[in-house]
Formats: structure tokens, sequence, C-alpha cells
């Protein structure tokens, strides 16, 4: 469960971030870094099931 | 002070990209981008408060290891070294810096790590986008 929150919290202050220094529009700033939360979510949960498997 | 009062070639941008660097939100805080300035601040911070109490690791280029060991450690002491003021307090200090096998031990030290790396990374952004909306590149 740790290991889950502090990736999202990596997420949530990455995408902050990415939202805001990317785009030029408020509408614009929130979707951008919903979709980098999005993706970074989504790709460590994927590559944590990967690594799940690797027995080394 | 707003954008289009900076002509090209002006110092302002460099100044404002150096606060930023310096103290991270400055800035955009001496543009009066307050918003910017509390989400691209407190999120360096945030992050580098976050790393330093996950026990994580302030790289440094001591001289002390030999060869490809010293090399090793330029790129993460440069990733570190975004963070400003936050490295220098902290090596004045002598906070995060030792290598300390008590803090290695923790389940969070590359967390803490990676959280200190990624805080100075973001600030190297942060600091990029001040610059670029002193140049009047950005509104």
């Amino acid at each position: 469960m740790r290991h889950f929150l502090v990736m999202t919290a990596f997420a949530f202050i990455a995408a902050a971030v990415f939202g805001t220094v990317a785009r030029d529009t408020a509408g614009d700033r929130i979707l951008y870094g919903l979709k980098v939360f999005a993706e970074f979510m989504v790709i460590g949960l994927a590559l944590s099931w990967v690594l799940y498997f690797l027995p080394w | 002070m707003t954008e289009s009062e900076y002509s090209a070639g002006s110092i302002q941008p460099w100044i404002m990209g150096t606060a930023g660097w310096i103290f991270p939100g400055a800035g955009h805080m001496l543009q009066g981008k307050w918003a910017r300035a509390l989400i691209l601040g407190g999120a360096v911070w945030v992050c580098f408060v976050a790393g330093l109490s996950m026990g994580g690791h302030l790289f440094s280029v001591s001289g002390m290891d030999q060869g490809i060991s010293s090399l090793l450690q330029v790129p993460p002491t440069i990733a570190n070294l975004g963070s400003g003021l936050l490295y220098f307090v902290c090596w004045l200090l002598g906070v995060g810096l030792a290598d300390d096998p008590v803090h290695a031990a923790r389940a969070t030290y590359e967390y803490g790590n990676t959280f200190l790396l990624i805080a100075g990374l973001l600030n190297y952004l942060a600091m990029l986008d001040a610059f670029d909306i002193a140049a009047g590149r950005k509104p």
C-alpha cells in the first residue's frame, strides 16, 4: 500500500508540473495534467505486474 | 511587470530564471504569476521535503571516489543541484549527504532518492518556464 501511495504522490507532483509548464490555457493544462497523471499510474501499474512475474 | 515590457536580449529573463533556480517558485512570484509559483514551487518543495523525509540521499562530487565511480556521481549531482537553495541548505547543515547505512536500509530509501532527484529536475523545468515567461515566449 505504501508503494502505491508513493507512486500516486510522485505521479501527482510530476503531472502538476508538466501540466503547468506544457500548455497555455487553463483548460488545456488541466486536461494535460490529468492525462500525464493517468499515464504515470497506468504505466506504473503495468510495469509492476510485469516485474512481479520476473523471478530475479 | 508584464512580458511585453521585456525587450529581446534583456537580462530580466536570466534574473527570473536564476531566481527560480535558487528559490523554487521565486521566478514566477517575481513576475506576479502567483498560481504558477504556488503549483511549481509547491511541487518542488513538497517533492524535496518528501524525499528527505523518506531517507533519500543527496549526491555530491566529493573527489573521494575513484575513476568511473566519481563520474557516476555527476549526473545525479546535477539533478540534485536543480533544487537550488534547498540543496545548499542541506549541504551546509549536513543533512542527507552522508552515506548512512541506517538510512540506506529503510524501505523508502530509493523512493527518497528518486523524489530528491525529481525535485531538482522539475525545478529546472520551472526555471525554464520562468525564463520563457520573462522573455515573452509564453503567456
